[in-house]
């Protein structure tokens, strides 16, 4: 009988199609949103995921995200390191600064002071150069974001820029996600940074640190807020601060909450419909079949089959969709590092069956009420 | 064969129009044997839809007993009503009612398909019977393709693929002309009546009330005439 | 039979297996794409505490590596131009051991000058002598002579007289000859005071002066010292604890000293003394407009000797990182 449904369901190119694109339409309306919306509040956690060896942050007290961050004294750094726990700890400094580029243009950037000693703080990978070019005098590292806003024709290599009446050479592109404002970020050493920004008097940002073995990040976090009396968070509690930061201070979860629920009322009214026509167009073979003798649960079966092929074609090319958005687009620089989190297709597909639940069980409906009787009218 | 293959006894149907409550049959006693060809007449309104309807195991009686060949299918749990349907009663409906997305030897399979069996043997057997009604030559075309007549022998051919012991075919002529009607109903003596099968005819279709082992007229929810042939007054 | 089941079927066979496909791609690509947060261990070695520390209570500070002397900054009491210039950056040298030579030709003239003085006063008091003898005897001639009538009053009155002036003429050249002499010691002193000395044994730092340059006693404000040196052997290291956690200290434990850069040689320095006073913290970052309000409690630790000197690791005025252990309990 499933056989038999699966028939009726795609003897009607028209409704097939229309569901099959209701569905697929949903499932990428609802997976490429989330991917962009969960992807832009990543971005909130760039600073905290560029740094990959860090197992816990150290700041002042009124300090909320890595942008957002009141300086300490620089005796902190000691404080911290006299916690027990800590298997070390280097001075970390994140401050703004303009730049005059060479045509003469001002532009924002974010200035990245790393430990001296370990350039602990600096990404993961380099796109060109090493990181020992900040061993040489005036040293900056560019990240790629920043290179092709920047430097959008040529290679930023060997480039001289003009810090706080201060020269800096662009000796190495670092491989780091962005910002969420995609600013541009300049990573140096500690000293130099020092000298890059117009200075006050506490200039310590952060404290990285790596904690030791035999206790977890969260209990090295309670020793350090118990003994310095700073604030300390976890690499992720830190990253999940900088997504907070944004969802509290733009509207991005608004409107794309906005889009999703439209990606999902969209799916129920195309498929629903479509799926309410395509019933009731069959509704006589249903009560004949009924008569015939098809109990109620084959009938269920049969509508789900339906429901199961439409949801499995729609949701596939859906989703297929989204991974080719995806790919197509890794190669933009506003795109840089997007992925597509595993949750979120499971998030459609949850969406998807709600929506198929919903519009075969309205259908179904229809057909469960169907007396067997009225095939003799 | 023993018994009568349909026996209702004091059957009772009320349906509730609003705050009125209408009587559609009144207290309907008959038996209908196998191995006949009954017509059940009656004007519009006179209740005969609701009879067969109840006799096939479709619709509830509000009182009275229905046996089909000696069960009593209302004392039956609903899912075995329809298992008790679908093995025992063929139907021909009206319209066909034929699925128009598979063609003519699945549909007519599909009797035999819902008692779960393989779906290629199923079609065999659909096959044979549309060779049987002469039209196996069109087993792989789809309904659509098929005209009025064709139409009509796939769904008789899906009434008696399973070989039920009731047949029941609903204004089979309405549609035709008085010469298609004799040849489907010479066509439906042919095939569907045997020895221990009954055959109920639904029909207000005065061209065909000779072609008839018995004539049941309905009027008002009763049964008024029962006899081989129609009362003069017809 | 365009509908047999053997048929291959766009919607029921083809875009199923498209759907399926196209899962299992977006599967793979999404369980390939997720994003790299791993953490990783510092490729460099970061300072850390020692094991001994690793879980107890500990005190962190930072620090400089200095002389034991701390650092002499040596200078010179007369300006003029360097004539001489002895020694060299790493030298060692002994108390006493000349630096560097500042131009004393001046200081040479006077001292021929006063010596010449001297010579000339040698031969005024000789002169005074012969003529203090001449008038001398003269006089006792006189003063022999029995018949006054034979030597009148008036000629004993003028070799006495004359006697007398020869005597004060002795002690002026006397005199004189004192003044010169006097005038020559000044003159050796200054030559000496042009001579600049080790005042203490020890290794010379720096070298900030050249043959030829002048130097000034002002020293100039801001201006490099001409010779920086100090005593090495032992090194000390100055580090600095901020002074809410200087309650914490064990004052004499030990303390566990790595350098900047290269944190996996520790040392251990045993504890020399706190610093009386509690400092400003000087903070290394050369900022010209830096301002403080964080006060350390200094204190002085010895290296271990293996650790310094021409093979060791630590340099003066090197920066460090050091682990103190806290007091029990704390």
């Amino acid at each position: 009988m499933i056989w038999i449904a699966i028939r009726m369901l795609t003897g009607d190119p028209q409704k097939f199609f229309g569901l099959v694109f209701g569905i697929a339409f949903s499932t990428l309306l609802i997976t490429q949103q989330l991917t962009i919306f969960v992807n832009l509040l990543e971005r909130g956690a760039s600073g905290v995921y560029n740094v990959s060896s860090a197992d816990v942050w150290v700041m002042d007290p009124v300090s909320r995200t890595t942008d957002v961050a009141y300086a300490m004294p620089s005796t902190a750094l000691d404080k911290v390191r006299g916690v027990p726990g800590v298997e070390w700890a280097v001075p970390h400094i994140r401050a703004n600064a303009s730049v005059r580029t060479k045509d003469g243009d001002l532009e924002g950037v974010a200035v990245i002071g790393v430990d001296d000693a370990t350039l602990i703080g600096l990404p993961k990978n380099m796109v060109e150069g090493s990181v020992d070019v900040l061993s040489q005098p005036d040293s900056v590292i560019i990240d790629d974001v920043g290179t092709t806003r920047m430097f959008p024709d040529a290679s930023p290599i060997g480039e001289r820029l003009e810090l706080n009446d201060q020269r800096a050479v662009i000796r190495g592109i670092a491989d780091a996600i962005p910002s969420f404002t995609s600013t541009v970020v300049l990573y140096t050493k500690y000293s130099n940074a020092l000298n890059f920004v117009p200075g006050t008097r506490n200039r310590l940002s952060f404290v990285l640190v790596g904690k030791a073995d035999g206790l977890t990040s969260q209990e090295l976090v309670d020793r350090i807020e118990a003994e310095t009396g700073l604030r300390a968070r976890t690499r992720e509690q830190f990253a999940r601060d900088g997504v907070d930061f944004i969802i509290e201070n733009t509207g991005i979860p608004l409107n794309f909450g906005i889009t999703v629920a439209l990606g999902f009322i969209v799916g129920v009214a195309i498929v629903g419909l479509t799926f309410s026509l395509f019933i009731r167009d069959n509704i006589k073979q249903f009560g004949a079949l009924k008569a015939i003798g098809v109990t109620n649960g084959t009938i269920r079966r049969m509508v789900a089959a339906q429901a199961g092929l439409v949801g499995l074609i729609g949701y596939g090319l859906g989703v297929l969709g989204t991974v080719g958005f995806i790919y197509a687009f890794s190669a933009n620089p506003t795109f840089k590092g997007f992925y597509i989190p595993w949750q979120i297709p499971l998030i459609s597909l949850v969406a998807v069956t709600l929506i198929l639940a919903l519009t075969g069980w309205l259908a179904l409906r229809n057909v469960l009420k169907t007396e067997p009787a009225s095939v003799f009218r | 064969m023993s018994g009568p293959a349909i026996s209702t006894r004091g059957v009772t149907r009320d349906f509730k129009a609003g705050q009125q409550t209408i009587t559609v049959l009144h207290g309907i006693d008959l038996d209908v044997k196998a191995g006949e060809l009954t017509f059940l007449v009656g004007e519009s309104g006179s209740g005969k839809t609701t009879l067969i309807s109840i006799m096939c195991g479709i619709l509830w009686p509000t009182l009275g007993e229905v046996e089909v060949f000696g069960t009593d299918i209302y004392d039956l749990s609903d899912d075995d009503l329809v298992e008790f349907r679908l093995q025992n009663i063929g139907f021909i409906f009206q319209q066909y009612n034929l699925i128009p997305s598979i063609d003519a030897a699945s549909n007519a399979a599909v009797p035999l398909i819902a008692q779960g069996m393989d779906r290629h043997e199923a079609r065999k057997r659909a096959v044979a019977m549309l060779e049987k009604l002469n039209i196996g030559d069109q087993a792989g075309k789809l309904p659509n393709q098929l005209s009025g007549g064709q139409q009509q022998r796939v769904a008789i051919a899906r009434a008696l693929v399973h070989e039920p012991r009731l047949v029941v075919c609903d204004e089979p002529t309405a549609a035709l002309d008085a010469a298609s009607g004799r040849r489907v109903m010479d066509l439906l003596r042919e095939v569907a009546v045997a020895e221990d099968r009954a055959c109920i005819i639904v029909t207000h279709d005065n061209r065909i009330f000779d072609m008839a082992d018995r004539i049941l007229v309905l009027e008002d929810g009763k049964v008024t005439h029962d006899g081989k042939h129609m009362p003069e007054d017809h | 039979m365009a509908f047999d089941i053997r048929n291959l079927s766009f919607t029921r066979q083809i875009l199923p297996v498209i759907a399926v496909l196209g899962l299992v791609i977006a599967a793979f690509f999404i369980l390939s794409g997720q994003p790299d947060r791993e953490l990783s261990e510092p490729d460099r070695e970061p300072p850390r505490a020692p094991e001994a520390l690793a879980n107890a209570a500990r005190v962190a500070g930072s620090g400089v590596v200095e002389p034991s002397s701390e650092v002499v900054q040596v200078g010179s009491a007369l300006s003029g131009l360097v004539t001489g210039l002895f020694v060299e950056p790493g030298d060692r040298v002994s108390e006493g051991q000349t630096l560097f030579t500042v131009d004393a030709r001046q200081a040479r003239a006077q001292l021929r000058e006063a010596e010449a003085a001297v010579r000339e006063a040698q031969a005024a008091i000789a002169e005074a002598r012969s003529a203090q003898a001449t008038a001398s005897s003269q006089l006792a001639l006189y003063r022999n002579v029995s018949d006054p009538a034979a030597v009148s009053r008036s000629e004993v009155i003028r070799a006495e007289g004359e006697a007398s002036a020869a005597a004060e003429r002795l002690r002026l050249a006397r005199a004189r000859y004192e003044a010169a002499q006097a005038r020559a010691a000044s003159a050796r002193t200054e030559i000496g005071r042009l001579t600049i000395t080790a005042p203490i044994a020890g290794e010379i730092l720096a070298v900030n002066i050249r043959k030829g340059e002048y130097v000034s006693t002002m020293g100039g404000g801001g201006a490099q010292p001409f010779i920086e040196m100090g005593q090495t052997q032992p090194m000390h290291v100055r580090i600095d604890i901020d002074e809410e956690q200087a309650p914490r200290l064990a004052l004499g434990e030990p303390a566990t000293v790595s350098p900047r850069g290269a944190a996996g040689q520790q040392v251990q320095a045993t504890f020399v003394r706190a610093e009386p006073r509690v400092v400003p913290k000087r903070s290394l970052t050369n900022s010209a407009a830096e301002r403080v309000d964080v006060r350390v409690l200094q204190l002085i630790y010895e290296l271990p000797a293996s650790a310094t000197g021409d093979g060791g690791i630590f340099r003066v005025g090197q920066q460090v990182d050091a682990y103190i252990p806290a007091k029990k309990g704390q």
